[in-house]
């Protein structure tokens, strides 16, 4: 006999998102996701000029807030064929890397590491011993005894004005914490830092975009000018900042998030055998060098790895009918036809036949979520992180390789152990390293480029719809901190006929499809409930430590009720 | 000299009542407004607006709220604490109240001055407001502007 659990919203996420599981002995027998809200961008967008697109999908999301802009104006630039100038392409990949080094920072201090790091634990801990291990892994200047023992201060008078805000609700003290005092202390130290550093690091999206959050993009290029001298223009000091803002940025991630990714991993290795997930990976690939067309040239690559094997990686082509469609069998849409669409001929007709709010239990039996079910030619795949690390080391790519095995090497874990809940966390923290690179790289580029006279940095012919096409089908597609993200449009009389989205979370957290393959249950079936007198909470944390397909959830929780605390944010939820 | 006050409007944009900040901050936008007063479109960014609360001593905020209230109810509320916001703000979870435990943690809480606009539900799409809402807009769009000519530029906040 099973018991139904219900967990919803799970927090920390973006939009809102439930989780169905029945129990027996302990045990997850099987588990439902659905997405319970729905915007209907698609709807919003019919009929509006596609150059103005952009801006309403940079509305998806307030965290990648970007990400989508980016998509969209590859989706209308590849309809009507702009190929934008290489100042642009460089603009874009440098306000795209400085999104990942923000979100993939915010994302491990601030959404995931209280669920390895105990907050109050930490104020235990020897100031003196805990500023020797924080040399020891690091070279980063903010490290002496002193400066933990102010910390440990101010956080012990934090915690006795009974106003713990965003501490509050934790699990301090919970078994599940492995690491000794120092390294929560250093764990609670960075997480203060990173919330500081954060603040600087968006302001390279501010002076490309103009605004952030949602700075501006622009159809055929970017939507600023180069002019060094003058003072209201993208100038020789703003440029300067942006070049500190991005070696600040690196020197972060490389000093601080990785060595404390590191020493974290170290106590958790248990979760390199937890997590595992579907198996299947997929990356679109991103951070184009010779334009979007040339997808060689990305530095992210892109491709499809099945049943984790990794001496194969397959090819995706996201303008074939039958490589990526989306099904909705058990989702609340109806189709004119049957069977899946591709995004070209996609639907978005909302039919809801869910039960009337406020409800117990979906009936899973019937469809029951306003997410798709997109696949890649049949197969549910997995997005993020750890699809594209994974896709860069199989590709054979040597930055990949490098910091890959270095990371293997460190922690004593065989390649398998990528497969995992710290296998995906690593990811995160490996690809930060690549395109913090890659972003001084471009930087490097771009001020070449301007010194030789080129400061074109947008192509504007093609703005004008009198040179337009009656109709045109483009695919716009980014790789999102998330997980693979692509937009797809129909430009018909000058106008958006069709626009459909598959997101990162539709692939991580869809229904289940009609030949009931890939859902929750394959992933989490045989996870221990933890047996304490509260199972409702304590189910919560495991399942959501456990939640593997996506590059979401990992977390315990930290709220009342059912309410979760699932580290990290879900890109949107649809 | 920079200015001090800010006003800045949460919400989704795409989610009709739920961006009822949003559409307040570009209407005020494009009225104009007193010349010591900033404003922005906060989206729904939560972390992202970190620096703006850094940068100005005094903010007002406007945002939607679910408190049962109905649709259209204006309240103005001198929020202290995270715990001070009301339950159910808006749907953007990584949002209002995580940023200001963060601010709390980090010592720096400028004063804030918060309007909620009470609204009937989440599910909405699409960038309009219903018409409740929408009738009470002139009179939000009063009340915040009254509110930041009385924070005069000179005078420094109190606490």
């Amino acid at each position: 006999m099973s018991t139904r659990i219900v967990v919803d919203p799970i927090t920390r996420i973006e939009g809102h998102l439930r989780i169905e599981a029945d129990i027996e002995n302990g045990k997850i027998k099987d588990a439902y996701s659905s997405g319970t809200m729905v915007r209907l961008l698609e709807e919003i967008l019919k009929g509006r000029d596609p150059l103005d697109a952009w801006a309403y999908v940079g509305r998806v999301c307030g965290v990648c807030t970007s990400i989508h802009s980016l998509a969209s104006v590859r989706c209308v630039e590849d309809a009507l064929g702009i190929v934008v100038p290489p100042n642009a392409e460089l603009v874009r990949n440098i306000m795209n890397a400085a999104l990942y080094m923000h979100d993939h920072v915010v994302h491990f201090y601030h959404l995931h590491a209280m669920d390895w790091v105990d907050v109050v634990n930490a104020l235990k801990a020897d100031p003196k011993k805990t500023s020797e291990l924080a040399q020891s892994i690091s070279h980063w200047p903010k490290s002496s005894p002193g400066y933990f023992s102010d910390l440990q201060k101010r956080i012990t008078k934090f915690v006795e004005s009974g106003q713990l805000g965003i501490f509050s609700n934790g699990y301090w003290g919970h078994p599940a914490y492995k690491l000794p005092a120092e390294v929560n202390l250093i764990g609670l130290a960075h997480y203060l830092e990173a919330l500081e550093w954060q603040k600087e690091m968006v302001k390279v999206q501010t002076i490309f975009g103009g605004k952030n959050p949602h700075p501006n993009y622009l159809v055929g290029g970017i939507a600023c000018a180069i002019s060094t001298d003058d003072i209201s223009g993208l100038n020789a000091e703003r440029l300067a900042y942006v070049g500190q803002l991005m070696n600040d940025g690196k020197k972060f991630i490389e000093q601080v998030y990785i060595p404390d990714l590191m020493a974290i991993a170290s106590f958790y290795k248990d979760w390199g055998a937890i997590g595992g997930g579907l198996g299947n990976y997929m990356a679109y690939g991103d951070f184009p060098t010779n334009g979007y067309r040339d997808v060689a040239s990305y530095k992210f690559p892109q491709g499809v790895i099945l049943n984790k094997d990794i001496s194969k990686v397959m090819d995706v082509d996201m303008r074939k009918d039958d490589e990526i469609q989306e099904f909705i069998d058990n989702s609340w849409y109806e189709y004119k036809g049957s069977g899946g669409l591709h995004p070209w001929k996609g639907e978005s007709k909302i039919k809801y036949t869910g039960p009337k709010p406020p409800f117990e239990n979906l009936d899973t039996t019937q469809k029951y979520s306003y997410l798709k079910t997109p696949r890649w030619k049949g197969n549910a795949v997995e997005v993020g992180p750890l699809a594209r690390v994974l896709v860069g080391y199989a590709r054979g790519r040597e930055d990949f390789k490098a910091v890959v095995d270095k990371a293997l090497t460190d922690l004593n874990v065989p390649v398998t152990a990528l497969f995992s809940t710290l296998g995906r966390t690593a990811a995160r923290g490996l690809e930060s390293v690549l395109v913090a690179q890659w972003g001084l790289e471009f930087y490097d580029q771009l001020i070449e480029n301007i010194k030789k006279g080129d400061t074109r940095m947008a192509e504007s012919k093609m703005r004008d719809s009198s040179n337009w096409p009656d109709k045109a089908l483009g695919v716009g597609h980014a790789e999102a901190p998330r997980g693979a993200l692509a937009h797809w449009i129909n430009i018909e009389d000058e106008k958006i006929a069709n626009y459909q989205l598959v997101v990162p979370t539709t692939w991580n957290a869809s229904p289940r499809d009609a030949k009931d393959r890939y859902r929750l249950m394959k992933q989490l079936s045989g996870i221990h409930q933890s047996p304490t007198p509260n199972s409702r909470l304590k189910f919560s944390e495991r399942y959501i430590h456990s939640t593997p397909a996506w590059p979401v959830l990992y977390t315990c929780m930290m709220k009342k009720e059912n309410t979760l605390t699932a580290s990290a944010y879900w890109a949107n939820n649809l | 000299m920079q200015n001090r006050l800010l006003i800045m409007g949460i919400g989704n944009y795409l989610m009709g009542d739920e961006g009822v900040g949003v559409h307040a901050a570009e209407r005020l936008q494009q009225a104009g407004l007193p010349a010591h007063v900033d404003v922005v479109d906060g989206g729904t960014g939560g972390f992202h607006l970190l620096s703006y609360f850094e940068k100005y001593p005094r903010v007002i905020l406007v945002d939607a709220t679910l408190d049962g209230n109905p649709a259209g109810t204006i309240r103005l509320i001198k929020p202290r604490f995270a715990s001070d916001f009301p339950k159910a703000m808006s749907t953007h979870d990584i949002g209002l109240k995580d940023m200001m435990s963060s601010l709390q943690l980090l010592g720096q809480i400028p004063e804030i001055h918060l309007f909620v606009v009470s609204i009937a539900t989440i599910q909405q799409q699409g960038v309009e407001l219903t018409p409740e809402v929408e009738a009470i807009m002139p009179g939000l769009l009063n009340k915040i502007t009254e509110l930041a000519n009385t924070l005069e530029p000179e005078q420094e906040p109190a606490g």
